[in-house]
């Protein structure tokens, strides 16, 4: 990569470092119009040209990062880059937005420096930044004496020194699953699953003295065939990721998941397994539309999974044409609201015990002058979360802390299954 | 704070810096600095401070020190003398015990961009080098690298470049990439850092100790390493194979590019390299970012170029969800276009269908375009749902559909009866040129068989006053007059009018010219004006195109894990919006408007394409035949799309018509025809002769099916002459094989009439059916020859001698396996 300039906009340029000196800083001037003229003729695309210079942008809430390059670059770098950004300033400033950088602008300049230089990514760790660049001037002082090991060290996500009365780790295993049920042919009636699967991930909040080593065992397929054990379920991950932490040699020789955690929140790992589940959460719809006069709306709502578990905070979220109006609903559980501004029906189920069964009806008046632009078809889409469960079946066998001490340190586990993208397509 | 202008605020502020109250209290003191920071980052200019702001960098307040420096590097390259205030601090804070704080000064003093203060920096950079903390390193490393990005044209000191070469061995990972870095930029003029073979197998071992960007920088370094040995080669890549399967995508990328590189000479290699990453590439198409799902995506239709069966079990990876933007649905329908096979054609196409109604039209026209574009290989189930489509009485769709089925006749003319029921009466839907443009050409063309074909046309002309776009009036010209030759009757009132607006009362000159043309025309008679306006057909008989031609992995290495690919696909796409086929344009590649310096290995790559090309073919040739052959080298690049083929082919046939001659040359130009005796090779199966074919790079590109008659194949290649200046260096070969079944003397005559004279579908199967008599009839007769036509631009008789031998042993030899 040769990133020229990194800007952050709003409309206007909130912020803009400039890495190389070798362009001209009043090209951005272009990107904000060009990219509006893009939105209009529907191409919008996340390159953006002009002349030779070349704009790779993302937006986060309202706001877009802009890498400036006019060398033949590395796309997926620059735009890992620009999300490793949004990741530290994140972490930063809890929200990313226009006020926390105009609040912080000095940190972001900071910032920039240290993630960047000449062009090239230096110290992107955020939890090495947290370090030394620090927003207020009095931890900075401190800071002078002592000189951050983590810069230097070999564990660098590390640093030496840290201490806790009670040592802990807090392990969290949270699988979203996703979900897209695809339409028959035939009218109205509920097709099969065209694709899914899980997106897991072990998260660590990590409360622990010195520099411990820790290993994590799994039930993972390959590790049991590898030992040659066959007991009880398995799981066969895909797609491992990796927090830099972990040894990536000996996972690759033998499966074993051992690391020098970072202190506090991180996420350890995370995984995908590519699998047919059966929907936890199953929904029949029968959306009727009379032009002109009504829509009628029966959604049914099943829950497959264990009697012994409990989805919370259930959504599910029914589309409705633009032009409907005077909403009545009839609901056997929950409450049931039109959200007109997102042309919605939301049904929330505060908790909904596995293997029941729930049935919402909604009414809705069309107005006589039908509305002739062309709607798409929404899919129909369902948020949850069911908590001591996980989908694929993945457990944590065992939670292994040696730290030259010797302390006795706990390891908690907590499992969390929840909605993904999660979508049902409807013929209406 | 009350409203400040920008030069009241610049006055307020200077006040309050030169303040010795303020001066005295650091606090103030440095808030006062971040108002000024606060308001240069607002825009306003406050360069005028930079005197106060160079007092303020004395200081031991961390937090002021950083904020001086982000004011002087901003405004330093206007105050050049002042800022040569500030480099005594800078040089003080670079001894600092306080590692952090050498880094800083270190980092600033080179951010200045100041070349009159080169001389100070070197020696504190020089120290940076060798200080103990591994963040000084980095930053004196990167140093050495603006220092000379400043001076350019400088000499270069010979033992920074050796310390630096050094520094590769750093304990700290980051030290080492940035040394590559630096070096890549101090010896920019020598071609880059110099990679031997202990730096090469240094940094491979160091790999894995390198953060994601560190990795992808040293990968690319790699690319100029050439193994010395096949066993070298194979220690490489083995140790490269976990990063091939890396999960973060910038990694995978600059290891496959890599491989390709490395193992440019070993196609069975880079092939299974390209296997390997199918499961990473897939994972970062469902990646939660969508511009690298966007740019996974472009990358993976590049890898299908050359292996279009890579994805096509996970067809279902590229459905689109219903809240993906734009940009990523039409690629990924691009992707599914290219993904159709006969277990799955069904399921995608009902996937298709539901994209077709989507909110944004741009999208909905693409899924239209994507099932014409299936439409070519399953035509009744795509024609099926694009009929369907016109039902909803959309505009932008109708007019989308209506595109789509223009594209498909022109391609497969057995789509054409069904095109001509779905047409009637879906002008009324139609309001934007593009769709009215084709409207108009489908009713010229397929006029005959549109009952009310002359009734639409004359709504047509009698708005054509008020019409205002020029496309549409050329069209409407056309399809008029092609109307007026199968139904005068009809049409002839309707056509006179309008000649006689367009000629008289239009003020557009292309208008009124073309509209002189076809009065001129019709004066000359009705089969002078049959012959300029029927001339060009698709011929019916071709209707097995088998697929696209798998393009080398040579021809898109170049371009893998840069912007190009994302940004090609957008202008291919709206290529077929761009009015009749007929009328396509000369261009034969889209325009891409991608600046020159985004390809800068492009020439070079190409070039080494077709050495490699050359050798095989020496080779392949050489063990065919043992005739003496002209040195000669065949390549399949650049690709010939079958439309340009086409184009180029027809455009060939009418001049040579034309002319009327058996052997038309002129200085840039070459059209020969030659007999071949290889009785058996029109009953030899199209993959077999596709596949021999190309391993002597010649490409087919479409085939009648075997036993029918008149049998034809189309080829192409283009030659590259390595001996001699005066010939043109590379020519491009278009041919066609013609087998009539008819004796030698008769099968001339045939090319003649056969290729440019449209037959009917019924008098052609009677042609068949008398060809089959005698065929059958001569079963045994050796007079049977296949007919070559060649056409050559430019001209180089050598070359083409040598093609012509080469295609000729080819055929011989397939001919004594056939029997």
């Amino acid at each position: 990569t040769n990133v020229k300039s990194v800007f952050l906009l709003q409309l206007k340029v909130l912020i803009c470092r400039n890495y190389k000196g070798d362009v001209d800083m009043a090209e951005i001037d272009h990107f904000m119009p060009l990219l509006m003229q893009h939105e209009e003729e529907g191409l919008i695309c996340p390159v953006i040209s002009h002349g030779n210079v070349h704009f790779l942008w993302i937006k986060h809430s309202n706001l877009y990062l802009v890498a400036m390059t006019n060398k033949n670059s590395n796309a997926s770098l620059v735009y890992s880059f620009l999300y490793k950004l949004v990741e530290v300033f994140t972490e930063y400033f809890k929200e990313l937005e226009e006020e926390s950088i105009q609040d912080n602008f000095v940190v972001v300049y900071e910032l920039l420096d240290e993630l960047m230089d000449f062009g090239f990514p230096q110290t992107t760790d955020s939890k090495i930044l947290q370090e030394y660049i620090t927003q207020e001037g009095a931890k900075l002082e401190v800071a002078k004496s002592k000189v951050p090991t983590t810069v230097t060290n070999a564990v660098s996500w590390r640093s030496e020194g840290i201490k806790y009365k009670k040592n802990e780790v807090f392990i969290d295993v949270i699988e979203s699953i996703n979900v897209l049920r695809g339409i028959e042919p035939g009218v109205n009636a509920n097709g099969s699953v065209m694709s899914s699967d899980i997106v897991g991930s072990i998260k660590l909040k990590t409360m622990l003295s010195g520099m411990p080593e820790l290993r994590l065992g799994l039930n993972d397929r390959v590790l049991f065939a590898l030992t040659g054990r066959d007991k009880g379920k398995t799981v066969v991950m895909e797609d491992v990721k990796f927090h830099q932490c972990v040894r990536l040699s000996r996972f690759e020789s033998d499966r074993t998941i051992s690391f020098i955690p970072p202190d506090g929140e991180s996420e350890l790992m995370s995984y995908r397994i590519n699998t047919h589940v059966k929907p936890l959460i199953w929904i029949e719809s029968v959306i009727e539309k009379f032009s002109h006069s009504r829509v009628e709306i029966m959604v049914k709502a099943k829950g497959q999974f264990k009697k012994q578990s409990v989805a919370n905070n259930v959504e599910v979220r029914v589309p409705v044409p633009s032009d409907a109006d005077s909403p009545k609903f009839k609901t056997s559980t929950g409450h049931a609201k039109y959200v007109p501004e997102k042309n919605l029906v939301v049904w929330t189920i505060k908790s909904f015990p596995g293997g029941k069964e729930f049935l919402m009806r909604a009414h809705f008046g069309l107005p006589s002058v039908e509305n002739d632009e062309l709607e798409g078809k929404p899919p129909i889409t369902v948020k949850f979360e069911i908590p001591y469960f996980t989908v694929s079946g993945i457990q944590v066998r065992y939670m292994k802390i040696i730290e030259k001490s010797g302390y006795q340190a706990l390891p908690w586990v907590r499992y969390i299954t929840q909605s993904g993208d999660y979508q049902l397509r409807t013929n209406v | 704070m009350p409203y400040l202008g920008s030069e009241d605020m610049v006055k307020e502020l200077r006040r309050a810096l030169s303040n010795p109250n303020v001066q005295s209290d650091q606090l103030r003191y440095r808030n006062t600095i971040l108002k000024v920071i606060r308001a240069m980052s607002q825009g306003v200019d406050v360069s005028g401070l930079f005197s106060e702001i160079v007092k303020a960098c004395a200081t031991v307040d961390i937090v002021q020190k950083k904020l001086v420096y982000v004011f002087l590097c901003s405004y330093a390259a206007l105050n050049p003398e002042l800022s040569l205030l500030v480099i005594n601090t800078l040089r003080k804070d670079c001894q600092d015990p306080n590692p952090m704080v050498r880094s800083l000064a270190l980092r600033n003093m080179t951010n200045l961009r100041l070349s009159s203060l080169v001389e100070y920096v070197e020696q504190p950079l020089t120290a940076g080098l060798r200080d103990r903390a591994a963040c000084v390193r980095r930053v004196a490393v990167l140093g050495w690298a603006k220092l000379h990005n400043l001076q350019p044209n400088s000499e270069i000191d010979a033992t920074v470049v050796n310390e630096l070469y050094s520094l590769l061995r750093d304990p700290d990972p980051v030290v080492m990439v940035n040394c590559l870095r630096a070096l890549e930029e101090i010896l920019k003029e020598e071609g880059g850092v110099a990679i031997n073979k202990p730096i090469a197998h240094h940094l491979l071992n160091r790999l894995k100790e390198c953060d994601v960007w560190g990795q992808c920088e040293v990968l690319r370094i790699l690319e100029r390493y050439r193994p010395q040995s096949d066993d070298e080669l194979f220690d490489i890549l083995s140790l490269l194979d976990t990063s091939l399967v890396s999960q973060h995508p910038p990694v995978m990328a600059a290891t496959l590019s890599l491989f390709l590189s490395l193992c440019s000479a070993l196609p069975a290699v880079s092939l299974s390299a390209l296997e390997r990453v199918r499961a990473p590439l897939l994972a970062a198409c469902g990646s939660t970012s969508r511009e690298l799902r966007f740019t996974a995506l472009c990358h993976i239709q590049l890898l299908l170029r050359s292996v279009p069966g890579l994805m096509g079990a996970h067809y279902k990876r590229f459905f689109c969800g219903y809240a993906e933007p734009a940009y990523i649905k039409q690629r990924k329908m691009q992707v599914l276009v290219e993904l159709v096979n006969d277990e799955n054609v069904a399921m995608l196409l009902d996937e298709l269908k539901g994209y077709c109604t989507d909110v944004n039209t741009d999208t909905a026209q693409a899924a239209i375009s994507a099932i014409g574009r299936i439409g070519r290989s399953y035509s009744d189930q795509c024609l099926q749902i694009l009929t369907g489509l016109l039902g909803l009485k959309q505009e932008h769709i109708t007019s989308a559909v209506v595109q789509t089925m223009r594209d498909l006749v022109w391609v497969c003319p057995q789509c054409s009866d069904t095109v001509c029921l779905a047409l009637e009466g879906c002008e009324e839907n139609l309001q934007d040129t593009q769709g009215r443009q084709a409207l108009l050409w489908l009713l010229g063309v397929y006029g005959e068989r549109i009952s009310s074909a002359p009734y639409v046309l004359e709504v047509f002309i009698d708005g054509v006053r008020s019409e205002t776009s020029l496309e549409v009036k050329m069209e409407l010209l056309t399809a008029t007059l092609r109307l007026f030759l199968c139904r005068p009757a009809e049409t002839q009132d309707m056509l006179g009018r309008l000649l006689h607006y367009c000629i008289e009362e239009e003020t557009d000159m292309c208008v009124r010219d073309q509209a002189l043309l076809y009065y001129h025309l019709l004066h000359c008679g009705i089969e002078e004006t049959r012959k300029v306006l029927q001339g060009r057909r698709s011929d019916p008989s071709l209707g097995v195109l088998i697929g696209r031609p798998v393009e080398p992995i040579s021809q898109w290495a170049h371009s893998f894990n840069t912007l190009e690919p994302l940004r090609q696909g957008t202008v291919t796409t709206d290529s077929s919006n761009k009015g009749s086929p007929e009328h396509v344009t000369s261009d034969p590649k889209p325009n891409s408007d991608l600046s020159d310096d985004l390809k800068p290995c492009q020439i070079e790559t190409v070039q080494t394409a077709s050495d490699s090309a050359s050798l095989c073919t020496e080779y392949s040739t050489d063990a065919l035949s043992s005739s003496a052959v002209a040195p000669l080298s065949l390549s399949l690049s650049p690709a010939l799309s079958p439309e340009e083929f086409e184009r180029l082919w027809l455009q060939r046939q009418s001049l040579h018509a034309e002319q009327g001659g058996e052997e038309k040359e002129d200085g840039d130009y070459l059209c020969t025809e030659e007999c071949v005796q290889c009785p058996t090779i029109p009953h030899c199966s199209p993959q077999n002769l596709q596949a021999a074919l190309q391993l002597v790079n010649i490409q087919t590109l479409a085939f009648t099916p075997p036993h029918t008659l008149p049998w034809r194949v189309y080829l192409y290649t283009h030659t590259h002459s390595s001996c001699s200046a005066s010939k043109p260096p590379s020519t491009l070969i278009l041919g066609e094989l013609l087998y009539t079944g008819e004796p030698k003397e008769d099968c001339s005559k045939m090319v003649m009439e056969g290729s440019h004279e449209q037959l009917t579908t019924e008098g052609e199967e009677a042609a068949v059916d008398r060809l089959r008599g005698r065929e059958s009839a001569r079963q045994q007769s050796q007079t049977e020859d296949v007919k070559v036509t060649l056409k050559q631009q430019p001209r180089d008789d050598k070359a083409l001698k040598g093609f012509l031998s080469v295609l000729t042993t080819v055929l011989h030899t397939l001919s004594t396996e056939t029997t």
